[in-house]
């Protein structure tokens, strides 16, 4: 009949099941398994996932198409999720609007070299990270005199308004680098280019992404310095509570570097410029 | 009051319908399922007691069962296996701290820890690390777990004998405290990497893999208990409506005043039932006892040790390493905030805010988690020392750089390893000896816990059926006198 001991987790479902059915008919009563979220992204049949549009080589939208390293680890999960190619959906976010994009559900999730913070999580639920990105520098190929973070000191550096590179370089770091305004990398890029500066310095996948794009643009070869001055754990944002979907998508990230995926993605993205990757799985968050 | 009987006399003085089915008379609807003869009702309604009866015991010992089987998992098996694997991750990067403390000292003696000392407690935490990844190996229930498990065991494999090297080559070219020779530093880099990239963060993962089969147990377990619980109310309220039913009834048709064994009956079904709810409700809140306030509590807390270990650790490479200093500090601030998290851009600022910081909230990380969770006996206290501690333990790692920047490393390299007060060495070891004092509350937490839901399920497998035996002989005891009349 029914065991005191050695019931499975799964059987146990059953028989408070079959303890439901018989409550049903004895009292009409209500039977909700507390705990399942029905709007858990590890049970969805589609997704909607928020992503960059502007950043090259990790979200980029040309037309109505993405591509790029994040667009790429988004179709990997949700594949890994059980949700095939045709019922990804991708929707541009911002820095301003991600965590209010999850609350209010218009996105499942946002994968847009999202850093992991302890305020952020306070607001949303991290799985991953998928990477740990770097502040690293870029400059011209021909420029050799960049070795460190420090080397920075009375060289023109790119400053976007709103980005925490600069200060992060300058305040924080207390290297003294001259501020050259920009309103966007793009624009950091095409400075750098003509030398109207001499370096950008930001996460390193999106500088190895500009630097790609240099390549193929046909502009003076870059070079990435390689001397990351912070860790950047790119998450996956969910929900807030989402624990389920958060272990779902851990998982996804975990068999996608077990079986190569990862790697094989960031060679195909990074490899090219020379940005040394990292091909281990990322120690996660957890999820609660 | 008379309307009733009259109504069931004359149902029962009707011809039966058997005889005409094609009459007037044939009943409709749910009428046609009451039996007609008063001996046949009386049986229907026993009958119909012992079902509900039945079915009672049966949600009250699927409930209890479940409330067993999720204090089993929490309490005796995979919880208490999760947490001896959570220190996994505090031996893993006490090996690499180790290690980084043998080539610092050299050998030099007389610094408060020696080679030897360093590479005995190395030796200890491998020992210890294998017993828990060993473990960790048999939680893993999915074969991405199982790949992890064996990852972490190869990339083990290849730290070690890289820093069998760099210990090797150090001693062959002896040297006083202070940053070994490049070629040893260059080989204490990959297997600090290779810890850093890939066994930390595997094993991290592994642990917080073993951790979700607890989680889901604890879920599963404590919606199936309070379902249970409204399951027994729900059951044992029809069967206490059954049996004044069946009293009303007989009393009604013998004209008797009470029928006594159905009305002990009745009390022993209602004392039933609400024993039930009451034992259920107390083992779910048992259970959310030893899962919250000790299991998740426990584990949080190791995770902060392990992380504020790995801190430590990076502070001694900081020395060790001059020409990767700024990424040493940069991983040093890093894991600090994890565990206490304050907003600072740099090292200095956090050590300012961290300084700054008075009583226990207004900060996040591992600690804030712990500062938000109130109503446990001597946590208060236990957390204010942790703060402190760790106040302390932060102020020396300012002191130290200033000094490195000073120029003066031998200095910082004297204030990091000594013993006395006020070295980091020994501060931090105060400040680690109050997290394990916390981590110990709630671990008590979690033993009463366990052990208050062990009782409160025992004797219930042979509780349950005597009661159910003596309500069925009750209602026997009170039907067949009078069942007895018709024969």
């Amino acid at each position: 009949m029914l065991a005191w001991t050695g019931a499975s987790t799964r059987a146990l479902a059953r028989r408070s099941g079959a303890a439901c059915a018989a409550l049903a008919l004895l009292a009409a009563g209500g039977c909700a398994v507390a705990g399942a979220d029905g709007d858990s992204v590890a049970r969805k049949d589609e997704l909607v996932i928020g992503m960059s549009p502007d950043k090259p080589g990790l979200g980029m939208r040309t037309g109505s198409t993405y591509s790029g390293f994040d667009v790429d680890v988004a179709r990997e999960i949700a594949k890994r999720l059980g949700v095939p190619a045709g019922k990804v959906a991708f929707r541009p976010v911002t820095s301003a609007t991600r965590e209010k994009m999850l609350r209010a559900h218009d996105v499942d999730m946002v994968i847009a070299s999202y850093s992991v913070t302890p305020e952020r999580k306070t607001q949303v639920t991290f799985a991953g990270p998928y990477y740990v990105a770097h502040q690293d520098i870029l400059v011209r190929r021909s420029d050799t005199s960049i070795k460190n973070v420090r080397d920075l000191k009375g060289k023109r550096l790119c400053d976007v308004p709103g980005s925490v590179s600069f200060p992060r370089v300058t305040r924080e770091r207390g290297v003294a680098a001259v501020s050259v305004k920009a309103d966007t990398y793009g624009e950091c890029l095409t400075k750098l280019q003509s030398g109207a500066l001499d370096a950008v310095s930001t996460d390193d996948l999106i500088l190895a992404g500009m630097a790609a794009q240099s390549a193929k643009d046909g502009g003076a070869p870059l070079r990435i310095v390689n001397a990351p001055i912070s860790d950047e754990p790119y998450g996956v944002g969910l929900a807030r509570d989402d624990v389920d979907g958060c272990e779902a998508v851990n998982k996804a990230i975990t068999t996608m570097y077990q079986d190569g995926t990862a790697a094989k993605l960031l060679k195909q993205w990074f490899g090219p410029v020379g940005l040394q990757v990292t091909t281990t799985v990322p120690q996660f968050e957890g999820c609660d | 009051m008379t309307a009733v009987p009259q109504a069931v006399q004359q149902a029962a003085a009707a011809p039966p319908a058997r005889r005409e089915p094609r009459g007037p008379v044939r009943r409709r609807g749910p009428a046609r399922l009451v039996p007609r003869t008063a001996a046949a009702r009386v049986r229907a309604l026993a009958a119909l007691v012992v079902v509900a009866l039945a079915v009672t015991l049966a949600v009250t010992w699927n409930a209890v069962a479940d409330a067993r089987h999720g204090m089993r998992v929490i309490g005796h098996d995979a919880g208490p296996q999760v947490v001896a694997t959570s220190d996994l991750y505090f031996q893993l990067t006490d090996m690499d701290a180790q290690l980084a403390n043998a080539l610092l000292i050299g050998g030099s003696q007389g610094l408060g820890a020696t080679r030897a000392q360093a590479l005995a407690r190395y030796e200890q935490n491998h020992a210890k690390a294998a017993t828990a990844l060993l473990q960790a190996a048999k939680l893993a229930d999915e074969p991405s777990e199982n790949a992890t498990a064996q990852e972490v065991v190869i990339a083990l494999g290849d730290y070690e004998r890289l820093a069998g090297q760099a210990l090797l080559l150090d001693q062959q070219f002896g040297h006083t405290a202070g940053p070994p020779s490049q070629r040893v530093l260059d080989l204490y880099r990959q297997a600090s990497d290779i810890m850093k990239l890939d066994v930390l963060p595997k094993a991290y993962n592994l642990t917080l893999d073993n951790g979700t089969l607890v989680r889901h147990t604890y879920e599963d377990e404590r919606a199936a208990v309070r379902n249970g619980v409204i399951a027994v109310v729900a059951a044992g309220a029809v069967l206490v409506v059954l049996l004044l039913a069946l009293q009303v009834f007989l009393t009604r048709r013998f004209r008797r005043v009470l029928n006594p064994p159905l009305a002990l009956a009745t009390l022993v079904a209602v004392a039933l039932t609400a024993f039930g709810a009451v034992t259920l409700s107390a083992q779910s809140a048992h259970l959310k006892r030893a899962k919250e306030d000790g299991f998740d509590s426990i584990l949080s807390l190791s995770r902060a040790r392990a992380i504020g270990n790995s801190a430590n650790a990076d502070q001694t490479r900081y020395l060790l390493d001059p020409g990767r200093a700024d990424t040493y500090e940069q991983v040093f601030l890093s894991k600090s905030q994890s565990v206490l998290y304050l907003k600072a851009g740099n090292l200095a600022a956090y050590n300012d805010a961290v300084q700054r910081q008075r009583g226990r909230t207004g900060f996040l990380g591992f600690l804030g988690t712990e500062a938000a969770q109130r109503g446990i006996a001597g946590q208060d206290a236990a957390l204010a020392k942790v703060i402190a501690a760790y106040r302390t333990f932060q102020a020396d790692d300012h002191r130290i750089r200033g000094l490195v920047e000073a120029g003066r490393r031998d200095e910082a390299i004297r204030a990091r390893l000594g013993r006395t007060a006020g070295s980091s060495a020994a501060d931090f070891a105060a400040y680690d000896g109050s997290l394990v004092k916390l981590v110990q509350i709630h671990r008590d937490v979690f033993d009463d816990a366990v052990r208050d839901g062990d009782g409160g399920t025992r004797h219930w497998e042979w509780g349950l059926p005597v009661a159910g035996l003596l309500v069925a002989a009750l209602v026997l005891l009170g039907v067949r006198p009078r069942l007895a009349e018709y024969r």
